[in-house]
């Protein structure tokens, strides 16, 4: 494989699949919450359960996505210091 | 909706054997005999043929298929070592370079009329992820040993509350988001072609599809295989 076609490749699935991993760790933080405010407290908590899992799994989102820029900087590094 | 034409389905059928209409069938056999399943079995037993008929008897002057083979392999080798070390990857090309070619024959083969993606099904891509999901943590284990918590709670003490919640979400999430995306992308794929086709293929309308759909295949095997080293390789790495 050509060099060109393998960075697209892998900026293809660096950035490609940021969306969906962020809208799943929101999916999940809430869907976390609305679980324990309905299932294991009965309702008598709601909704801040859910409001706390939803302010989770959007730092989570975020945090998935600072985690892939930190991760192209430090190869961006590496690869500046060995040119 | 209704499928297409499957011709093992097809086949099944004329054998006795039941054929699930829904989704997924009630009893054991209905599920093994459910479309996604006898075209896993089929992709399974090409790639294994074809390796069979290439690869029967190696040579030291490859022929055709020899070199196709050596040139796919060699590719995809020296891919994952520059992104995952030497070391790991003799240990591990076997799995993910199964699961890259198992996955690229399985996108294609949809494109095939009679045939469909068994990866458009979200069983085969759940399962598929499950696996590289516990593998690498399996990794991270075997590397660490029970400091691989570490990964999960952050720099310092006083933040764990904070973090530890949103590492766990953020890891979980990659198992939704890996297989929802191979998943999405393949069934978007096929149901698309069937529409096409069901409105105006007989002024092939489908053909634009195809050609994006070839794409679509390669690039999403592709990810999933970068993506797989890159799980395997964070693993491995230590914590920050």
């Amino acid at each position: 494989m050509s060099d060109v076609k393998r960075e697209f490749v892998q900026l293809l699935a660096n950035y490609g699949h940021i969306g969906f991993t962020f809208a799943a760790a929101i999916v999940i933080g809430l869907a976390g919450g609305i679980y324990l405010d309905q299932k294991i407290f009965d309702g008598r908590t709601a909704p801040w359960f859910t409001f706390i899992g939803l302010a989770f799994g959007i730092a989570a989102g975020y945090k998935s996505l600072f985690e892939i820029i930190w991760r192209n900087r430090e190869s961006h590094k590496k690869s500046d210091n060995e040119d | 909706m209704e499928h297409p034409i499957l011709f093992i389905s097809i086949i099944l059928e004329k054998l006795g054997l039941p054929i699930p209409h829904g989704p997924v069938g009630h009893t054991f056999i209905e599920q093994l005999c459910a479309p996604y399943m006898t075209y896993t079995w089929f992709v399974m037993a090409f790639l294994l043929f074809v390796a069979k008929l290439t690869l029967g008897n190696l040579e030291m002057v490859p022929g055709k298929g020899q070199n196709f083979w050596e040139l796919v392999i060699g590719g995809m080798d020296s891919f994952f070592a520059e992104n995952m070390g030497r070391e790991m990857t003799d240990k591990l090309f076997p799995m993910i370079a199964t699961f890259g070619l198992y996955i690229a024959v399985a996108n294609l083969i949809g494109l095939i009329p009679g045939f469909m993606s068994p990866t458009a099904s979200i069983n085969t891509t759940l399962a598929l992820t499950i696996i590289v999901w516990i593998t690498h943590h399996i990794i991270g284990f075997r590397a660490h040993g029970w400091n691989y918590y570490k990964h999960f709670i952050g720099p310092v003490w006083w933040l764990i509350p904070l973090l530890l919640p949103i590492e766990l979400i953020s890891n979980f999430a990659r198992l939704i988001s890996l297989s929802i995306r191979l998943f999405g992308n393949i069934m978007a794929k096929e149901t698309l072609l069937a529409i096409l086709f069901m409105l105006a293929g007989a002024f092939f309308a489908p053909l634009p599809i195809m050609i994006l759909g070839v794409l679509v295949s390669l690039v999403q095997a592709m990810v999933f295989v970068l993506l797989t080293v890159v799980y395997f390789s964070q693993a491995q790495e230590h914590a920050h």
